[in-house]
């Protein structure tokens, strides 16, 4: 778990409860373990988190999100990852790149950033928090491991004091 | 010894697949097969859902033509309840309009995407530049201001769906025999002024102009080679109205051949009575043919290239498209355009079209009227049904049977991907013969491999829809003899 590394961001839900800032769940909840970020946005609802701030689900990134990211200063991505290196979830800041890995179904939160500050001639902050998911078939709920990773999740919020 | 060549996977499309390329030992090019190697069988999935949740469930398959899926169901949900064009018991004029207007606000949006992201790149840096530059990315760095418009041609597309269907995104509005929603004045009043970060109409209809002029300017610099690129035969197909015009969203299925003559007309209803469907091992997908006419004869081709080729001309009340379509049919003095690049031509013609129908369609109050439903009479039921609309890609069909339960016990999902598998076989095999016919030594070039990609995506193939399953690809090229022994390999 990359607790240390959340820490060091100081980053505190908090911060986003303002209309400025856009918390965003990526995912699909009819392939398990995708469904991650939207659970995330979920908490979020059911616990009153961040009412003032803008929260959004979506399957998938694209080109217009550098247009919807230009009207907020900062913005919170949050999405499930197979990444070996994540135990349960990582809380990263990112920075503008053109990364080159569009197809016509998805775009890469560095390239949204990058043709928003191209298009629009803004650099909103962003940081992404990943959940680490282990399944990803056909079928609504999460795995429990993943419900774990989740749980790790909203509690390292909770300790920060929201 | 022959050689065998393996693409795989092709970039910029939906799904998996690989592109595999026979040679002779006299280094010509014998076959050439676009394989789909991704399977998961969306049509398996349903069976035992209740009926009424297919349109849901199923539009899940695509992240960009969700709304045709949600319609071509909806349209199949009706035949089962005794509502619509197949019944005594007529859909009413505010539900269609409403359908129409989501499905018209699809088209420009997924035309939008597949055009501007995906081949205009192609056009502006042409095939031989590298992957890096050749795409949306690129274009941001070429042409901000064009990536602006583009961007503002989409969320306003993805906007209007929104109004009627909840989300830009998998929503729903169709239910059986109508719509649970209208296009309320405020949502139509706020596409047509636009607002803070949202166009016009009037700037939709003028940004909808960009993609013909792209094109016309890159044909008037590259008029050979664009022709000449896999210029491959085959029938067209699409709906069309009484008037003999498409219509994307009900109509006969019409063929017409090379010289537009009208080989087939069809309800829809009988697809099965006129096609059937070859299989081989080497693909999930399948290869939809005309029974009359013999699996190579009979193949047809959909989308926007079949539908320009088919229809006659569009509505009065779209004079810009009309006049697009007048020049692309003066092109090929009233024969049938085979020459796949032209394809693109078409799909920004009909950006234009979706366009301007969705003028018609914001100006007409119908779509604020109330009344969404049609019950249908007493035992109307049938049980089942067949939904068929011109999907951005070219013709879509869903056929749904369901027992007394009401719970689904067969479906079968024919996609414009599926309909273009041959004729996109055909295009992969002209590529190939141009590429490499004739030459003693086989090079794998990236300019092959451009090539292929771009004769791949001008029909911008969802092989997840083909396979009914979802996904994305990344290419690798492989060299193999007549043994299947492999003798070069590049990855991409």
């Amino acid at each position: 778990m990359n607790t240390r590394l959340a820490e060091k961001l100081l980053v505190k839900l908090a911060d986003y409860n303002n209309a400025t800032s856009l918390i965003y769940g990526i995912g699909n909840v009819g392939r398990q373990d995708d469904g991650l970020g939207w659970a995330f946005i979920d908490w979020l609802e059911e616990e009153s988190i961040c009412p003032k701030a803008e929260l959004m689900r979506h399957y998938q990134l694209h080109l217009e999100d550098a247009d919807l990211i230009s009207y907020k200063k900062q913005i919170l991505f949050v999405d499930a990852t197979k990444a070996l290196d994540v135990e349960s979830f990582q809380l990263e800041k990112m920075e503008a790149k053109m990364d080159f890995s569009f197809s016509s179904h998805a775009i890469s939160i560095p390239s949204i950033m990058a043709i928003c500050q191209q298009c629009f001639d803004k650099v909103p902050v962003v940081r992404l928090l990943t959940i680490k998911g282990y399944e990803w078939e056909l079928q609504l709920g999460l795995t429990e491991k993943a419900k774990q990773n989740l749980l790790s999740a909203t509690d390292f919020f909770r300790q920060q004091e929201y | 010894m022959g050689r065998k060549i393996i693409i795989d996977p092709v970039s910029k499309i939906e799904g998996h697949g690989k592109v595999v390329v026979q040679m002779d030992d006299n280094n010509q090019v014998t076959d050439a097969k676009l394989h789909v190697v991704e399977f998961r069988g969306f049509e398996k999935f349903i069976q035992g859902h209740p009926y009424w949740e297919a349109p849901m469930l199923l539009q899940r398959i695509c992240g960009i033509c969700f709304v045709s899926h949600h319609l071509c169901g909806a349209k199949a949900l009706d035949d089962m309840v005794g509502v619509g064009y197949s019944t005594d018991t007529p859909m009413l004029a505010t539900p269609e309009k409403v359908r129409r207007f989501g499905h018209y606000m699809q088209q420009l949006q997924s035309h939008v995407t597949a055009y501007f992201y995906c081949l205009v790149p192609d056009m502006l840096f042409g095939m031989d530049a590298a992957p890096q530059q050749r795409n949306v990315v690129g274009l941001v760095e070429a042409d901000p201001e064009l990536v602006k418009r583009v961007v503002a041609l989409r969320k306003w597309g993805q906007e209007g769906i929104k109004s009627v269907l909840g989300k830009r995104m998998h929503g729903i509005n169709s239910v059986p025999g109508g719509v649970n929603q209208n296009l309320s004045q405020a949502a139509r009043d706020r596409m047509v002024n636009g607002e803070e970060g949202l166009i016009s109409l009037e700037q939709v209809i003028d940004y909808a102009q960009d993609g013909v002029k792209i094109f016309k300017d890159f044909h008037e610099k590259n008029r050979t080679e664009v022709d000449a690129f896999a210029e491959v035969p085959a029938l067209n197909m699409c709906l069309v109205n009484e008037k003999g015009n498409v219509d994307y969203y009900h109509g006969t299925m019409r063929i017409v051949d090379k010289d537009k003559k009208i080989v087939k007309e069809l309800d829809y209803h009988d697809y099965l009575d006129h096609f059937s469907e070859a299989t081989e091992e080497w693909s999930y997908m399948k290869f939809p043919f005309l029974k009359e006419f013999g699996r190579e004869a009979g193949a047809v081709r959909v989308g926007p290239l079949a539908r320009v080729n088919v229809t006659k001309a569009y509505e009065d009340n779209c004079p810009l498209a009309n006049a697009a379509l007048e020049e692309f049919h003066a092109y090929t003095k009233g024969k049938a355009n085979d020459m796949t690049l032209h394809t693109i031509w078409a799909r920004a013609i009909e950006i234009l079209h979706s366009a301007e129908q969705i003028k018609v369609l914001l100006n007409d109050p119908d779509l604020q009227k109330e009344q969404l439903i049609m019950t249908p009479t007493d035992n109307a039921w049938t049980g089942e049904g067949i939904g068929v609309v011109e999907a951005p890609r070219g013709t879509l069909l869903h056929h749904y049977r369901a027992n007394k339960e009401g719970n689904i016990t067969f479906a079968n999902l024919v996609v414009a991907t599926t309909q273009n598998n041959t004729v996109m076989n055909r295009t992969v095999r002209s590529v190939a013969d141009c590429y490499l016919g004739g030459k003693e030594q086989v090079e794998i070039t990236e300019g092959l491999m451009n090539a292929i990609e771009v004769g791949i995506r001008a029909y911008d193939p969802c092989l997840s829809c083909a396979t009914h399953a979802m996904g994305q690809m990344p290419l690798i090229l492989t060299v193999l003899d007549a043994d299947g022994n492999k003798i070069a390999e590049k990855i991409r």
